[in-house]
């Protein structure tokens, strides 16, 4: 009787589960394919460590993050008592006599007590402290859901009182049960849909920050302009998303008052899914004016813990904007500079050559050179970076690299690729390419990191593959046995140190990851680093990528993301800023002007140039 | 005879017709031609009397419901039948947004040839005009062929309102009778989109004041503003300035402001940062003050004055004023 009650109970709760998914399955399965699978080592190593030891979970919010540990620990240690209970209840097999069984039954109490202490700090920290990244209102099935785990928890502990085969432990019996099922079909439709699909999204996201695979025109590709347009990644990453607001916590526009919520966004994709509205508009479900807050900046994406990848979404959708002639008018001024003069600036060439031709630089070639530099828009049209670039040439000068520069270069199509101008991009990226080639470089070096970026990741989407390295990175390589072969020098150790703070640009620290070579430099030649808040690969945005070094005004109430990036490095204490990207220097001494603060800023080769020059 | 097309809305001019007329005497003077001022609309008198001070033969009014508010068929339907009465030489229009609208239809209904985006007229055995080819990186002097009109617009700013030839009296205005069959109108017009309107235009300002961080003080702003009434010049600034207030946003020039280009662009302690230059290297003459020798501002100027604005620019506005 009472196993009949209980595959009635089953059946109903596993039924309404099922639909549940099957609905969500089926909104994947009609989705255009995006799935990759490539670099599988690599999948497996950061699904052990993401997944597994839970490493974006506990880093980002160390004590809340391992309660979380602790519950999703014991869920995995108890997956095999759940399912030994279940075959019992529905009268299939009974192993809860077996004496391995009462073995593993005791190694589970601590466990639970484990569980119970996660579960009751993640209750307490939702229902009373309630942080912001959380949302403003307190979720209800949250509640019920951590109540759930408790009672589980519960009623597995109070199996090691109540007398086996009595009536209390009858009822502790069932009301565990019931339980457990209840959980089961409240999970698709909610955020604890996580639990199924994390470790899938985490193992599918792809491994390159911000991967936007190439539009193919042939096919009629355009980027995603209504729901149906969003790729299966995308369908599944909506689903995933569990709500815990680190990508908002980390974003810069929501931080300094914009309207883009990278966490709104998944969840506007979730509702339009299940709305079934697969013919409307993405400018209409996420808001026109929010897509273009983007700085592609990657925080959200890099911090997420269940896999999920905003930038596909977001530049995908503004991909859509642009086919449709809806970008904003400052891009449309941008991109004629890009189609007229190749440039962001909208620049004559001669001034790129009056700056090779002052410098001395010779045109590239393979037999004679080394390195090739590429130079970039800013190096090869801002005067103020152009020091930055001539310190570079000074360091290489001294250390004996050779290198030369190619006789033309066009902007690489970062700009127009983050703003979803995909066809200017592949225009000038095929034509870039195509000089590469016949230049012939092994290794190619540039102060740009966005250009890093490109060159590195996004060329080889066409199919060319190079060697492209930051110049605090090359030099920091470069410089690593000088000190050694220098400490007879005097002025060394005792030598005055100087106190910096350093700026890691988005596409160094967090793209690239190249956070101790820029750090090793400045101590190595004589500077003391004061971390500012937002540091190493996870540094707050200057407020220039995605475009939005060109946006008019930002519209929004709230500062500007460069004003909230400069006082944090002002916090320091420390008066000089060294900066690594001619963007980030932009748009930081811009801030630094606007606040009128007397702060120095000091790019990385200059900085050590500067250093390097009176002992050379 | 030459045509001047004008363009008005609820009877204020477009200042652009100013520029078409100077650029229809320069032509004038090279064929010999009669000018006359074309101008559509309703209730056009005080327009009409605005024009003629030009020297000009005459000033037409086209005057028609069907031109009232404006739509392409309207305009090409009324113009044709005005240009097939007057039979001029050559159509002058400015390029505005209405013109690139209306014009092209106006001469393929006519199939005539129609020259854009003009910048200049040269004399010669076939009177030739000037337009950018190539994105801007050539110019080209083209000849149209086949029989009269030549449609021919110029390009907003090449040529210049003060130098319009005012006549000793005021040229006599006539009414043209034309009929319009309104049903050939398929367009109804909603009422204009007015985008929220900067209220100062820099880009058409003719010379520029502007000043950067080296202003020092909120209070010197006046001092700047002196020099650019002494020039009869508009004031404004780069980012920090707008940023701190000391004079409103719609007065910042660069990447994140207005884009201008002056005659004359007077840059006070303004280092030069590239998303400045972005939005002023466009202007003819580049004048440069700043303390600071290696001031990227100096790699475009014109004119660079290395020293203390302080002192400078008192002494330019003294030698201005004389």
């Amino acid at each position: 009787m009472q196993t009949l009650a209980f595959w009635v109970l089953f059946l109903a709760f596993v039924g309404a589960f099922a639909a549940q998914v099957a609905r969500r399955v089926q909104l994947i399965a009609v989705a255009p394919t995006t799935f990759s699978l490539d670099r599988l080592g690599f999948r497996a190593g950061r699904f052990l460590v993401d997944v597994l030891l839970q490493r974006k979970t506990i880093r980002e919010r160390p004590v809340a993050g391992l309660m979380h540990a602790f519950v999703f620990w014991g869920f995995i240690a108890f997956a095999g008592y759940t399912l030994i209970e279940l075959l019992y209840g529905l009268g299939i097999v009974d192993l809860t006599r077996t004496p391995w069984f009462h073995a593993y039954h005791v190694a589970l109490a601590p466990f639970a007590a484990a569980v119970l202490v996660g579960i009751l700090y993640l209750l307490i920290r939702r229902a009373f402290v309630r942080p912001a990244g959380l949302g403003t209102k307190v979720s209800i099935e949250s509640i019920v859901i951590a109540l759930f785990i408790a009672t589980l928890m519960v009623t597995f502990l109070l199996t090691f009182r109540l007398e086996d085969g009595s009536l209390a432990a009858r009822v502790n019996w069932w009301l565990h049960q019931i339980v457990i099922l209840a959980f089961l079909a409240l999970i698709p439709a909610s955020k604890h849909f996580h639990l199924v699909l994390s470790p899938i999204t985490v193992f599918l996201k792809s491994p390159e920050l911000g991967n936007l695979p190439n539009l193919d025109f042939e096919k009629e590709q355009v980027g995603l302009e209504t729901v149906k347009d969003l790729g299966s990644k995308i369908v599944l990453d909506a689903f995933t998303c569990v709500e815990c607001g680190r990508c908002q916590d980390n974003c810069p526009a929501w931080g300094s008052g914009k309207e883009l919520n990278p966490k709104t966004i998944v969840l506007q994709t979730q509702d339009a899914l299940l709305a079934g509205s697969r013919e409307r508009k993405l400018g209409e479900v996420y808001s026109e004016k929010v897509l273009w807050q983007c700085t592609t900046c990657g925080a959200c994406e890099d911090q997420c813990p269940v896999g999920i990848e905003h930038l596909p979404m977001l530049i995908g959708a503004r991909r859509g904007l642009v086919s449709n002639g809806d970008a904003p008018d400052y891009l449309g001024a941008m991109y004629n500079n890009l189609e007229r003069r190749s440039n962001i600036w909208g620049l004559g060439y001669d001034q790129r050559t009056k700056f090779v031709q002052s410098a001395a630089l010779e045109t590239f070639d393979p037999a004679r050179h080394d390195v090739l530099v590429w130079l970039g828009c800013a190096g090869s049209f801002d005067a103020d970076f152009q020091k930055s670039l001539r310190s570079l040439f000074g360091i290489l000068r001294a250390r004996d690299v050779t290198f030369g520069v190619l006789s033309k270069e066009r902007c690489t199509g970062d700009p127009a690729k983050r703003t979803g101008n995909e066809y200017m991009y592949q225009e000038l990226a095929k034509a870039n390419i195509e000089d590469l080639k016949a230049a012939g470089p092994k290794t190619i070096l540039t102060s740009c990191p966005h250009c890093v970026k490109t060159i590195g990741d996004d060329y080889r989407k066409f199919g060319y593959q190079v060697e492209i390295v930051h110049s605090s990175v090359f030099v920091e390589e470069l410089t690593r046995e000088m000190l050694r072969t220098a400490t007879a020098s005097a002025e060394r150790p005792e030598a005055k140190r100087d106190v910096v703070t350093f700026h890691d640009p988005c596409y160094l620290g967090r793209y690239a990851g190249k956070v101790d070579e820029p750090r090793a430099l400045l101590e190595r030649f004589g500077a003391d680093i004061k971390e500012p808040e937002r540091n190493r690969d996870n540094p707050f945005c200057c407020g220039a990528g995605g475009g939005l070094l060109f946006a008019t005004t930002e519209e929004e109430p709230g500062t500007r993301i460069s004003d909230v990036r400069f006082k944090q490095l002002q916090a320091t204490g420390a008066n000089t800023v060294v900066t690594a990207c001619p963007f980030c220097s932009i748009m930081l001494k811009g801030a630094q002007a606007s606040a009128q603060a007397d702060t120095q800023f000091v790019d990385l080769m200059t900085y050590v140039n500067g250093k390097l020059q009176p002992r050379a | 005879m030459i045509l001047v097309i004008a363009e008005q809305r609820d009877g204020k001019l477009n200042r652009a017709t100013w520029e078409t007329i100077s650029a229809a005497q320069e032509l004038a003077g090279v064929t010999g031609a009669p000018i006359a001022i074309l101008v559509p609309g309703a209730s056009l008198g005080s327009v009409a009397s605005e024009l003629a001070a030009a020297e000009v033969k005459e000033v037409v009014t086209v005057e028609s419901p069907a031109l009232e508010p404006y739509t392409p068929d309207g305009f090409t339907a009324a113009l044709e039948d005005a240009i097939t009465q007057l039979a001029p030489a050559h159509v002058l229009l400015p390029h505005t947004y209405q013109t690139r609208d209306f014009a092209p239809k106006l001469a393929a209904r006519l199939d005539r040839a129609i020259l854009t985006d003009v910048t200049g007229v040269k004399a010669g055995a076939e009177t030739a005009f000037v337009r950018s080819m190539f994105q801007g990186k050539l110019t080209a002097d083209v000849v149209p062929l086949g029989p009269a009109p030549h449609f021919v617009t110029f390009q907003i700013g090449a040529y210049r309102v003060d130098q319009v030839v005012k006549g000793a009296s005021p040229a006599p205005v006539r009414a043209l009778q034309v009929s319009v069959d309104a049903s050939v109108i398929r367009e109804k017009p909603e009422a204009p989109f007015q985008q929220a309107k900067q209220a100062v235009d820099l880009s058409q300002a003719e010379r520029i004041v502007s000043v950067g961080r080296g202003i020092k003080e909120q209070t010197n702003i006046a001092l700047a503003q002196q020099l650019a009434e002494a020039l009869g010049a508009e004031i404004a600034a780069s980012r920090p300035i707008c940023d701190a207030g000391w004079l409103p946003m719609e007065r910042q020039v660069g990447s994140s402001g207005q884009t201008v280009a002056p005659k004359l662009y007077l840059a006070l302690g303004i280092s030069g940062a590239i998303q400045h230059l972005v939005g002023m290297k466009g202007s003819n003459t580049i004048v440069a003050i700043n303390k600071d020798p290696d001031a990227p501002i100096f790699e475009i100027a014109d004119y660079g004055i290395v020293g203390d604005l302080f002192e400078i620019v008192p002494a330019i506005i003294e030698a201005v004023k004389q």
